[in-house]
């Protein structure tokens, strides 16, 4: 495909892909290029030793960015991408790992001590645990905050909302009372990529599968 | 002030004050915003720094899942309030990159320009709050002077003069008048040489200043690396990395700039890497109104860019897609993608996830401050508890952007 946008040109992806993947071998579960970008999907538990092996054999220097992503309907529901650059080669990948509630993703605050706040904001938002990093706290929610907001689970408008109570001369928190529901609008096309059933259209999808029992 | 202990020495029997801790903020003028940092100090020397941030945390990156692209743009004006366009760069790129579209040259050419003109804006009130946290007042009001004139340029191209939402996927929303280049080109010429060099003329050799900048907070530059610092920070520190130079995006390979960089990697340097940067991006916007192209300013592709309002009194069609792009906004096809752009405070990154719907599956933001915060703990250890505020000036921290 041609590239007509003008986001930033990185170096040629040509030959990296192939290079890293013989360099990862079984650390390595599934590799994609698309898009222009590399993503390379490793074992959890080999995490560390994959980043290794990148920011040393493979001139990737910096990390820049650990983000958490749920998906819900998955086994393992949540995936922890790392941001890889090179300073030298002026390239950049994306390193993989997928990772459920009660399943530990090994910290990589050895590499790189930037990892440290990263992981905590993962940790924070989704609730994916780093087993081994020193400092794993919440870090961009309340003090005494419960749940992990980002999950698709979570909604919108979260539990509890505070206020400076007069009488208490303190804030409190109470459980959030909206005057109106939040109202999620459904865009989606019935023409074109709509996933559910429109209404009335059970009635006819019925008749079809007494039709085919017969 | 917490934790004052007293205590009786073992050996003399004398009392001896051990170390106490204070909070730094988040009601400190000093803090840019609400930055808590509490702080473990013995005498005026600083031990250790635990920031807490996330005072200002809004959930933008949940609220964006939750939003067609075209309306989650607005949310990137509110992550660096003082860099508005420059953080909306970030995501329209990602969109472009994911929809690979093509941006008509002169939409290009604005982008640059205004992101420039919004880098200026943006060391405006960094240089001069630096000044102000290590004690000069006068230059700060000058410089404030320069960052009316950009927010006033700002309002006359879109209407806006911090949250402008200007830039859109495909190209920007509406053109620009003719004088409003000239008002700019001449501008560059008069105004800004003469009000910003009045008052680096205060600073740039002074001795209180030098004195509260040169030697504070050195890092190396395996640190810098380390630490994940980017932008003028890791400039400071003599590496010379910039995104718009060896990434470049949209027309910034056709322009003629310099990368300064910092040779003792204090606080002194970063400072003196923004001030000529300032010089830089004036250069780069000139070469914008020189070499600027006509044209349309937004892609042709009517199923991501809306067709102007004259259009749709004339055709069906237009108004068919006008109402399609509003209502339920364009699709981006599935897959991910990081773009990374240079924003003046270093580098901004967008990850988008998209699943083929209307709306961002996950759009995860890189802000800059996060990471430098991160390292106030290794800048500070060993420094008075007044080079605590000239390491914030030039960390250059913005609270929208570092809590989202």
């Amino acid at each position: 495909m041609t590239v007509l946008h003008s986001a930033p040109k990185i170096a040629s992806n040509e030959g990296v892909l192939d290079k890293l993947v013989a360099a990862l071998g079984d650390m390595l579960v599934e590799s994609t290029e698309a898009h222009g970008e590399i993503v390379l999907c490793v074992a959890r538990d080999r995490i560390e030793d994959a980043l290794r092996c990148l920011r040393d054999e493979h001139e990737y220097q910096q990390l820049m960015e650990i983000a958490g992503v749920d998906y819900p309907q998955r086994a393992e529901r949540f995936e922890v991408v790392y941001m890889l650059l090179s300073l030298t080669k002026n390239h950049r990948i994306m390193v993989k790992v997928s990772a459920a509630q009660d399943t530990p993703v090994p910290t990589v605050t050895t590499l790189w001590p930037v990892a440290g706040w990263l992981e905590r904001e993962v940790f924070d938002l989704y609730g994916v645990i780093f087993a081994g990093n020193p400092d794993l706290r919440r870090i961009l929610t309340d003090y005494g905050f419960e749940g992990h907001p980002f999950r698709k689970d979570f909604p919108l408008t979260g539990h509890v909302e505070l206020r400076y109570s007069e009488e208490d001369k303190r804030v409190v928190y109470e459980p959030v009372k909206l005057a109106q529901d939040f109202r999620s609008f459904d865009f989606m096309s019935p023409w074109e990529g709509a996933q559910y059933v429109l209404p009335g259209d059970e009635k006819s999808a019925g008749e079809t599968d007494r039709e085919d029992g017969k | 002030m917490s934790g004052f202990q007293v205590e009786e020495s073992p050996t003399t029997g004398d009392e001896v004050i051990t170390n106490y801790t204070i909070n730094f903020g988040p009601q400190h003028p000093a803090a840019h915003g609400v930055l808590r940092m509490v702080m473990e100090l013995d005498g005026e020397i600083i031990e250790r720094v635990d920031p807490h941030i996330g005072l200002l945390h809004r959930g933008t990156e949940k609220l964006i899942e939750h939003k067609t692209y075209l309306q989650a743009l607005p949310y990137f004006d509110r992550l660096d309030y003082c860099s508005p366009l420059a953080m909306e760069y970030s995501y329209v790129l990602a969109i472009e990159k994911l929809l690979n579209i093509e941006v008509p040259l002169r939409a290009q050419y604005l982008r640059v320009m205004f992101a420039e003109l919004t880098r200026i804006c943006n060391h405006m009130l960094n240089l001069g709050s630096h000044v102000m946290d290590v004690g000069a007042m006068t230059p700060n009001l000058w410089m404030f002077e320069i960052r009316e004139d950009c927010l006033n340029f700002f309002e006359r191209a879109s209407g806006a003069r911090m949250h402008s939402a200007w830039f859109r996927p495909g190209g920007v929303h509406q053109d620009v008048p003719e004088k409003l280049l000239t008002d700019i080109g001449n501008w560059l010429d008069t105004r800004l040489p003469e009000l910003f060099g009045d008052a680096m003329s205060l600073v740039v050799d002074n001795r209180i200043f030098k004195q509260r900048n040169v030697d504070i907070a050195v890092v190396s530059k395996d640190d810098a690396i380390r630490w994940g610092f980017s932008g003028p920070m890791i400039r400071g520190a003599g590496i010379p990395w910039d995104i718009r130079k060896s990434q470049p995006y949209d027309v910034y390979d056709r322009m003629d700039f310099e990368v300064p960089v910092g040779t003792n990697s204090d606080c002194y340097d970063r400072f003196m890497v923004r001030v000529e940067e300032v010089y830089q991006s004036a250069r780069i916007m000139k070469q914008c109104i020189a070499e600027m192209p006509g044209g349309p300013v937004a892609s042709e592709n009517r199923k991501v860019v809306p067709p102007k309002r004259g259009e749709m009194k004339q055709s069906m069609e237009a108004l068919i897609h006008h109402f399609k792009l509003y209502t339920e906004g364009f699709h981006v096809p599935a897959g991910e993608v990081y773009v990374a752009t240079e924003s003046p405070k270093g580098e901004f990154g967008v990850y988008l996830v998209s699943d083929g719907t209307n709306k961002p599956y996950r759009c995860k933001i890189r802000p800059t401050a996060f990471s430098h915060l991160q390292a106030m703990d290794m800048m500070c250890k060993g420094h008075m508890l007044s080079d605590a505020t000239a390491i914030l000036g030039a960390l250059d921290a913005v609270f929208g952007e570092c809590d989202r």
